[in-house]
């Protein structure tokens, strides 16, 4: 039935075709979105079919390509699906057979949800455990292994960012601009800087272990500077303003009489939570997902300097390709247009799965 | 992405704003090494000839010539190493520099002039030599490290820092199998690959710009790095009051890499006259002195030498002692490059 409205009011406003005026107003726009979005990448998909030359030689090759999915086998990822698979079904059986009160329908519908989170969590985990194993391609690996990190840096962005941002969107006035304030003022200085200071704090001879050896918490010092975690808490650190700030926008606008309404109902605070507070702020969280995950996918210069090369991402693997010592655009190229298109798919994917959500509802 | 990058980038920004109130200056744009440079030399050439001088700074050979294939003609003064200068001179991306212009010329040690790279030095003046050394900390590492095998030991997993640079690592599994660190082709590629296969994954930092600060600051235990910041590190240790440092340099049994680091001026260069006089400048022995204090690789400057004091002379990281077997690297074929730059890439990703 909403899909019905929904329907009807799209034919009726933005079916009709603008006319001069609005080309016009929109020509910026479109010329923007030539100049820098078309054209470059039509240049970067020509380029990576080419052979490395001084910058690139035009002859036809399939070579870059094949180099990024070098080496991959099916097999050992396969060989994870089934494992997840084999706990999923366990998982499944024993929630059906939970409480035999339940409905058909109310236990098929409890499987498919138990079974999905389930599923993701345990290959996610499997992969993640064994990835040298799973993904024997060098490049595909470094695929997936910025997947996870951009992953893991997006979920303790939302984790700390989240509550961070609640409190500010419900602080008085005059503390709320003041925490603001404290969110943005690391924006005044170059990140580069704050990531030379994190180098400081980190390394050996460095504040962190002197104040754990002082503290008699560790004999020796700690190797923290140049490892994976250091190159996400890089991550964490640099991004987490571009989840606060989507997430207290919405909390801003939040209607405390709804959340009043959750409790006077007698809903427990984390029934409130998850019932009303947190559907209300989902908008902040998908922006500030989006703020902090796509960047840090791509990000090269913290990866570089707090993971001292050793730990790449794939925009270490891209910008070496370009403007570092590599020298072979058409390799990056071909890196860069896969990233592409696995964000091409990942869009087409969820959009789709939007557009049954709303047929369904 | 280095540290001086943006502090320079910062101090021209600041410069840029007085400079367009003044007359138009005539501009100099050098594209050097990263830690190459003191900044004072800059300013007081800028200062004394009424010139605009910005820096970029790079990382390895391979970068810059990665930036000038872009397509950028914008610099005046580049500072390539010998087989690079040998590479560029071969494919003419190099203008001539009038020696007539430069008569400091004279002050360089004849050791580092009219060399096999650039025999009449018709393109290039050498700014500084070096070599790349093994840096060990002592406190940390007990056995002597005499060759590059000793440096990748399991043992050293995660303790060690290299320099970025792909010719390098490969020239050093090469000199490691008792290969000719210039013979390049592809079955000794194939046998350096599955020598670098094992060292690399127990590299804890690939850094070129300033692998002495990982040594310094307890992070790595030992590296192989450039000797100008072997001859650092040295010097700190002698400093040092507080904090005990024991640190040696040592130059691999094997053979190690001779670099002849040199001025030049890229094709199409706006600013020839300037960049020569520049050149000059930095000829001068007080200046070479000034550039040494700040960086001590091997000083080619002869007259600059005797202002040295004999502390800095007994550095053995800045002047080899004894006859170590050193090799400068010689021009090889794009393809060659290629494939250098393949292997490296691939298994450092790995």
């Amino acid at each position: 039935m909403q899909a019905a409205i929904s329907t009807a009011a799209q034919v009726k406003g933005p079916q009709r075709r603008p006319g001069w005026t609005g080309w016009l107003l929109m020509a910026p726009m479109l010329l923007w979105l030539l100049a820098f979005v078309v054209v470059p990448t039509a240049i970067l998909f020509v380029y990576s079919f080419c052979e490395r030359g001084t910058p690139v030689e035009w002859k036809f090759t399939w070579e870059n390509y094949a180099r990024v999915f070098g080496g991959t086998e099916l097999w050992p990822l396969l060989k994870c699906v089934l494992e997840a698979a084999g706990v999923t079904a366990v998982a499944v059986l024993v929630d059906w057979f939970r409480s035999p009160s339940r409905m058909r329908e109310e236990r098929a519908e409890s499987a498919k949800r138990v079974g999905t989170a389930i599923f993701v969590t345990v290959l996610l985990w499997i992969v993640w455990t064994d990835l040298s194993n799973v993904f024997t391609g060098t490049y595909v690996r470094i695929f997936v292994r910025s997947l996870y990190y951009a992953g893991f840096t997006t979920l303790a962005c939302a984790a700390v960012g989240y509550p961070v941002a609640y409190c500010i969107g419900k602080a008085s006035d005059r503390w709320r601009n003041l925490l603001l304030m404290l969110v943005m003022i690391p924006f005044w200085t170059s990140f580069l800087i704050r990531t030379y200071a994190w180098i400081t704090i980190l390394n050996e001879n460095g504040l962190m272990n002197a104040f754990l050896q002082s503290a008699r918490i560790t004999q020796e010092p700690i190797s923290m500077l140049y490892t994976p975690g250091a190159v996400v808490l890089g991550l964490v650190y640099s991004y987490l303003p571009f989840m606060i700030l989507p997430i207290y926008g919405s909390v801003e606008k939040l209607d405390n009489s709804l959340v009043e309404a959750a409790f006077d109902l007698g809903a427990s605070p984390v029934r409130a939570w998850q019932t009303v507070i947190l559907p209300l702020t989902q908008p902040g969280i998908i922006a500030g997902v989006l703020l902090v995950f796509i960047p840090a996918i791509g990000m090269f210069a913290i990866t570089d300097l707090m993971g001292g090369k050793t730990v790449p991402m794939i925009g270490n693997v891209i910008q070496n390709q370009i403007s570092g010592q590599a020298r072979d655009w058409p390799f990056g190229a071909a890196l860069g247009m896969t990233l592409l298109a696995m964000f091409a798919a990942a869009f087409w994917f969820t959009t789709r799965k939007q557009g049954d959500d709303a047929v369904m509802g | 992405m280095n540290r001086r990058q943006f502090i320079l980038t910062a101090s021209a920004a600041a410069l840029a704003t007085p400079a367009f109130a003044a007359a138009k200056k005539e501009t100099l744009n050098i594209f050097c090494w990263s830690e190459y440079i003191p900044q004072s030399v800059i300013d007081q050439f800028a200062k004394a000839n009424n010139v605009k001088v910005n820096v970029e700074n790079y990382a390895s050979n391979e970068e810059m010539m990665a930036k000038l294939q872009a397509g950028s003609s914008k610099y005046d003064l580049i500072q390539p190493s010998e087989y690079i200068i040998e590479e560029m001179v071969k494919d003419g991306k190099l203008e001539t520099i009038d020696l007539a212009n430069i008569p400091n010329f004279k002050n360089l040690d004849p050791k580092f002039t009219k060399m096999p790279h650039d025999p009449e030095n018709k393109y290039s003046v050498t700014w500084m030599a070096g070599n790349v050394g093994i840096c060990v900390n002592k406190a940390k590492v007990k056995d002597p490290i005499k060759t590059y095998a000793d440096v990748f030991q399991d043992k050293f997993k995660k303790r060690i820092v290299v320099l970025d640079d792909n010719r390098e690592m490969v020239s050093w599994a090469l000199a490691s199998l008792g290969i000719g660190i210039n013979d390049i082709t592809k079955e000794n590629l194939e046998k350096a690959k599955g020598v670098l296969a094992k060292w690399l994954p127990l590299v804890k930092l690939y850094d070129s710009d300033s692998p002495k600060t990982a040594l310094l600051n307890g992070d790595c235990d030992l590296g192989i790095i450039w000797n100008g910041e072997g001859a650092k590190i040295l010097q700190e240790m002698k400093k040092s009051k507080k904090r005990k440092l024991d640190f040696e340099y040592v130059l691999p049994t094997e053979g190690a890499h001779m670099f002849i680091d040199s001025l030049a001026v890229p094709k199409g260069a706006k600013n020839k006259a300037v960049a020569e006089k520049f050149i000059n400048y930095i000829l001068e022995p007080k200046v070479s002195v000034a550039v040494y204090d700040e960086f001590p690789y091997t000083l080619a400057n002869a007259e600059g030498c005797k202002l040295l004091k004999p502390d800095q002379l007994a550095n053995n990281a800045s002047f080899p002692v004894g006859d170590p077997k050193l090799d400068t690297f010689k021009m090889i074929s794009p393809d060659m490059a290629g494939a250098i730059d393949k292997v490296v890439t691939d298994l450092k990703n790995k």
